[in-house]
């Protein structure tokens, strides 16, 4: 699965420690997000939706 | 389910509680298991009970550590936790298929002339065995355990 974390984190000028205080995760969460090596659960998936103000298909595609 | 993000003074007390139990509670077991191995010694009568007041100690333990590790699962956050659910999946049965080959090959009778004890110095006794024959299927799983947690954890830092 492919994300735009980086992308819309970048925009906001977050560090990926600002974005996992967001979201309640660590750091180590949000970068293995962003790589591509984890795919959240949908609840997170949600509150990733929720913190960058975007539905979750725009977020995340296949 | 949302979790809110934990303070970093909730982490610290958590991490330093932590240290003080692994600490602590091997020292406290060993003193108790001590104390009661060596009153035993002294006291024939008591060493026909040290099983009966052993088992709740242990079953006591049991349960805290339980306790302790749903406390410590709630703390951490859900790619953690997938961590650990794989570790336990694809680590655990490694072991337990390495540890298999084993437990198949002590089953043959080829294996009566094998003395584990030899090399872990423990009774000659069904029992000791079993328990012997247990212990190291634990060790490998958590071996394999810690191995599979380590590449997954590692590999998405």
């Amino acid at each position: 699965m492919n994300n735009r974390l980086k992308v819309l984190r970048a925009e906001r000028n977050w560090s990926q420690a600002d974005l996992a205080a967001a979201l309640g995760v660590s750091r180590q969460t949000v970068n293995a997000l962003e790589t591509g090596r984890y795919d959240p659960s949908l609840p997170l998936a949600f509150r990733i939706a929720h913190v960058f103000g975007q539905p979750i298909e725009a977020i995340f595609s296949e | 389910m949302r979790q809110a993000p934990m303070r970093p003074r909730t982490i610290i007390a958590l991490c330093l509680g932590g240290l003080a139990l692994m600490i602590l509670l091997p020292v406290l077991v060993a003193f108790v298991f001590g104390y009661i191995q060596g009153y035993s010694g002294r006291e024939p009568d008591f060493a026909s009970a040290v099983p009966w007041i052993l088992a709740p100690i242990v079953a006591g333990l049991m349960v805290t550590v339980l306790v302790v590790t749903l406390v410590w699962m709630r703390t951490i956050d859900e790619a953690a936790r997938e961590a650990h659910k794989t570790a336990w999946f694809w680590g655990g049965q490694a072991g337990l298929a390495v540890g298999g080959v084993g437990v198949i090959l002590a089953a043959l009778p080829q294996a009566s002339a094998f003395r584990a004890q030899a090399f872990f110095d423990v009774r000659d006794d069904p029992a000791a065995y079993m328990a012997l024959g247990a212990g190291l299927l634990v060790l490998l799983m958590t071996a394999g355990y810690v191995a599979a947690w380590a590449w997954w954890w590692l590999s998405r830092r």
